[in-house]
């Protein structure tokens, strides 16, 4: 029987899964981005549809890290110049398009020591994809969050026939199902996705570890801490990169 | 203790939490969501901020079911109706007019109801769109921080027919590391409350002896046909 009670059983245990699996990769995820950081960095993170959840989730409140930007995929037309006709076409979906990600790369003020985060859950999506090939061939590290069990089961749709995770430095297995939907049904269909849910633990737990990096190293900590003058200053600091 | 470790445990405890205290609402509101679905309605979804996750999570969403729908600030922004910085720093959850601009941009329907997502409760707009619909006679859900909500004196509440507590502390802190504040969890918390209405609601329409509209990962094979099947009925009404 599908209810509340089943989604939670279940999603505890796949809790229980994600940190066991990945907790190495996180880690690995979270020295990269100090690392960055020490260096005056900024995280660039992009993901499209609902992986843009966890951008938000980690940015712009108390006990939040400063240096994270966002690239809005509504940035294509408010800064890009895209025809909003074309970006939301249900018929030809921006997201899978190719080619078409340097103007978005383009628009932003991206310094060497930047590090990227970009997330998909299937990751067979052109944006995404030539997003990540592109942060890469500039010499940056990327770190994809994904669902291997989604992209592995799904046909390339990239003309380079890779999947995201292909052009990660460092790769986080969302631990997901297939298909997002978590819950078995008597039908074909099945519900109650989860990617959401494992993305903001990911990446809460990798900004809490970066974090407590910054802190052993002396670092003086970019985060809000709810005071006004302090939280203006580095927002300030910040101005045009994050 | 590991620091992500600790992250993961409490977002744990605060699950069992969110389901030993209000299982019975989020069971209630699957239901409120059904019954408005059977009728043709439509649930509108409209988060404040970081609500925006939860509205994320129910609307067109891969597992999800089909006719709700999202009120989006960005929307506005796209066609020029409102401006980026105006999002941007906050002031227009300030603007009530927005209400009347959501109202000409979408095909809004007498049948539908209302969920709104905020962590304080208290952003006119966001009280303007639980009046307008309150006076029609529509359904409100809405889900705050309870905590935040009562230290900020809000009102939301006062029109919603049901309510969610995202259970987190005023400001939502999950760890602390000496005297830094680090992370959040209402979001995560929320998106699982938003997974379990879903799993009720399922339930709902097979109670009644009804087939789900269970949408598909849009990143699975032949998922854009059986979507569009679910969705192509209500117009510009969802999605």
């Amino acid at each position: 029987m599908i209810d509340a009670k089943r989604f939670k059983d279940e999603i505890e245990t796949l809790l229980d899964q994600l940190y066991d699996s990945q907790c190495d990769n996180i880690e690995a995820a979270a020295k990269a981005i100090k690392e960055c950081i020490e260096k005056q960095g900024v995280v660039h993170v992009f993901g499209s549809g609902h992986s843009v959840g966890l951008g938000i989730d980690i940015k712009n409140r108390v006990g939040a890290l400063v240096p994270i930007h966002i690239m809005e995929m509504s940035d294509f037309v408010t800064k890009g110049g895209v025809p909003v006709e074309v970006f939301m076409d249900k018929k030809d979906i921006f997201e899978r398009k190719q080619g078409v990600a340097s103007r978005l790369y383009e628009l932003y003020d991206i310094k060497p020591q930047d590090v990227f985060i970009v997330i998909s859950n299937s990751g067979i999506n052109g944006i995404v994809i030539d997003i990540a090939d592109l942060a890469k061939k500039n010499g940056h590290k990327v770190i994809i969050i994904t669902s291997m069990k989604h992209t592995l089961a799904e046909g390339p749709r990239h003309p380079s026939g890779k999947k995201l995770y292909e052009f990660g430095d460092i790769v986080i297995d969302n631990c997901g199902p297939h298909g997002d939907a978590l819950l078995e049904t008597e039908g074909v269909a099945k519900v109650c996705s989860v990617s959401s849910i494992c993305n903001n633990c990911i990446a809460q737990a990798m900004a809490a570890r970066v974090i407590e990096l910054l802190k052993e190293d002396g670092f003086e900590l970019p985060v809000l801490n709810g005071d006004k003058a302090h939280d203006e200053a580095l927002i300030k600091k910040y101005e045009g990169r994050a | 203790m590991d620091i992500k470790k600790q992250y993961f445990d409490l977002i744990k405890g605060k699950i069992e939490e969110a389901y030993e205290n209000q299982s019975s609402v989020l069971r209630c509101i699957a239901q409120m969501f059904g019954s408005c679905m059977e009728k043709q309605g439509v649930v509108q979804l409209f988060g404040v901020r970081h609500g925006e996750e939860f509205v994320n999570e129910l609307n067109y969403r891969a597992g999800g079911i089909a006719p709700f729908h999202a009120l989006r600030l960005k929307d506005l922004v796209l066609n020029e109706m409102i401006d980026q910085k105006d999002i941007d720093d906050d002031s227009i959850y300030n603007d009530v007019s927005v209400a009347d601009k959501f109202a000409k941009f979408y095909d809004l329907d007498d049948r539908d109801m209302y969920c709104l997502v905020s962590f304080y409760g208290n952003e006119p707009l966001l009280i303007e769109l639980a009046k307008r619909a309150k006076e029609k006679g529509q359904k409100v859900v809405g889900v705050v921080n309870k905590k935040s909500y009562d230290a900020c004196g809000g009102t939301l509440l006062e029109y919603c027919d049901a309510w969610l507590d995202m259970g987190a502390q005023e400001p939502d802190i999950a760890l602390k590391l000496g005297d830094t504040k680090i992370g959040q969890i209402s979001s995560t918390v929320s998106n699982v409350m938003a997974q379990m209405i879903t799993a009720e609601l399922y339930k709902y329409f097979i109670d009644q002896g009804k087939e789900a509209p269970v949408l598909l990962s849009a990143n699975v094979k032949g998922a854009d046909v059986h979507n569009n099947s679910l969705t192509d009925p209500y117009g510009r009404r969802v999605r």
